[in-house]
């Protein structure tokens, strides 16, 4: 049976200028404009929001989940995780903020 | 400030408001797709919203409360345009209906954020981002469907026949208005019809339909509807009318 579903569209949303836009969810939609169209009410109704992304998720490269061993360590690499600077941990504890 | 002017206003406001809001939220459940029927669901409670404070600012001037004045009062004394009563037919309809009528709501809202009455130019700058997204959603259906297949368009166009007489009736004109154009309430009706039509005839074009010439459907403004807004009303006031004193 053909999928009778429009294409799917990812959506990031941002609440405030200079934010990072962040993966909410996704929509079905005919083309960009209308996946703009249906994401604000699906993910703008209830959040503060400024702005909306919204990407074709067949246009997105992804990694394998198989070789997700080639992100792991063989070694002790934690001197590249900085976690010593006071600027990263502020910078990290804020990431968290309201998850 | 005349006031017999000035409620009319009011009352034409929250009227057409509260009976699109609600024949708009016969969708839920129904929408094309979910997203869409979310969408439109939510657009709803928008024009809800809208039409209560357009009552309570009737309220502020001595006419009763939001609820009772949305479900206390008969057919006859509704302000709506026809346009806006009328049964949500098929989905290409409603479209046509929301875009017709979510167009004309942007143009009297930049007018009415001019308003000599202050509550009121208040209000209306306080909907605009809410219609902004109204016009933009309607315009898009429009558009898609007007562009997608031949059944599409086709379709599309008979909505379009249908509901544009209907459209027209939202700038019928009564008694007040010459009292609310004097007094700066809000533009004339007949040049926020002519921006209407500015506003609406290149994106219809664009999408392949044609605008239709037709008469306009009247008597809204002057307490003559049609047989389904009692209908409407019979389905919207029941609950309320079971017990009007209940406390909720």
């Amino acid at each position: 049976m053909s999928d009778t579903q429009w294409e799917v569209y990812e959506v990031f949303h941002q609440k405030a200028r200079g934010e990072p836009h962040v993966h909410v969810g996704s929509v079905h939609a005919t083309d960009p404009e209308m996946a703009l169209v249906l994401a604000k009410e699906q993910y703008a109704r209830r959040m503060a929001c400024v702005n909306l992304w919204v990407v074709r998720a067949e246009d997105i490269t992804a990694s394998a989940y198989a070789d997700a061993d080639m992100f792991q360590h063989a070694t002790d690499k934690s001197y590249r995780e900085a976690f010593g600077y006071k600027v990263v941990k502020k910078m990290r504890g804020k990431k968290g903020e309201g998850d | 400030m005349n006031q017999i002017a000035l409620k009319e206003l009011l009352f034409r406001l929250a009227d057409d408001e509260v009976i699109i809001g609600h024949r708009n939220t016969e969708w839920t459940g129904l929408g094309p797709i979910v997203e869409e029927d979310i969408a439109f669901a939510s657009m709803a409670q928008d024009e809800l919203g809208h039409a209560q404070i357009y009552y309570s600012l009737l309220h502020a001037l001595g006419e009763a409360d939001p609820d009772r004045l949305a479900f206390l009062r008969d057919a006859s004394a509704f302000h709506c345009a026809q346009l806006v009563e009328l049964p949500k037919s098929d989905w290409a309809f409603s479209v046509a209906r929301q875009f017709l009528y979510d167009a004309a709501e942007t143009v009297r809202l930049a007018a009415l954020s001019q308003s000599a009455y202050a509550p009121l130019a208040q209000a209306a700058r306080k909907f605009a981002g809410e219609e902004k997204y109204h016009f933009m959603h309607g315009k898009t259906w429009v558009t898609h469907l007007g562009q997608a297949t031949a059944e599409s368009r086709a379709r599309m166009q008979a909505a379009l026949d249908h509901a544009y007489p209907y459209a027209l009736g939202l700038f019928e004109t009564a008694e007040a208005d010459a009292a609310m154009a004097a007094e700066g309430l809000c533009a004339p009706e007949v040049e926020l019809k002519r921006v209407w039509l500015a506003l609406i005839t290149p994106i219809l074009t664009e999408a392949g339909l044609a605008l239709p010439t037709a008469a306009p459907v009247e008597g809204g403004r002057r307490g003559q509807h049609t047989e389904h807004l009692t209908a409407l009303l019979n389905d919207m006031q029941l609950v309320f009318r079971s017990d009007p004193e209940a406390v909720w």
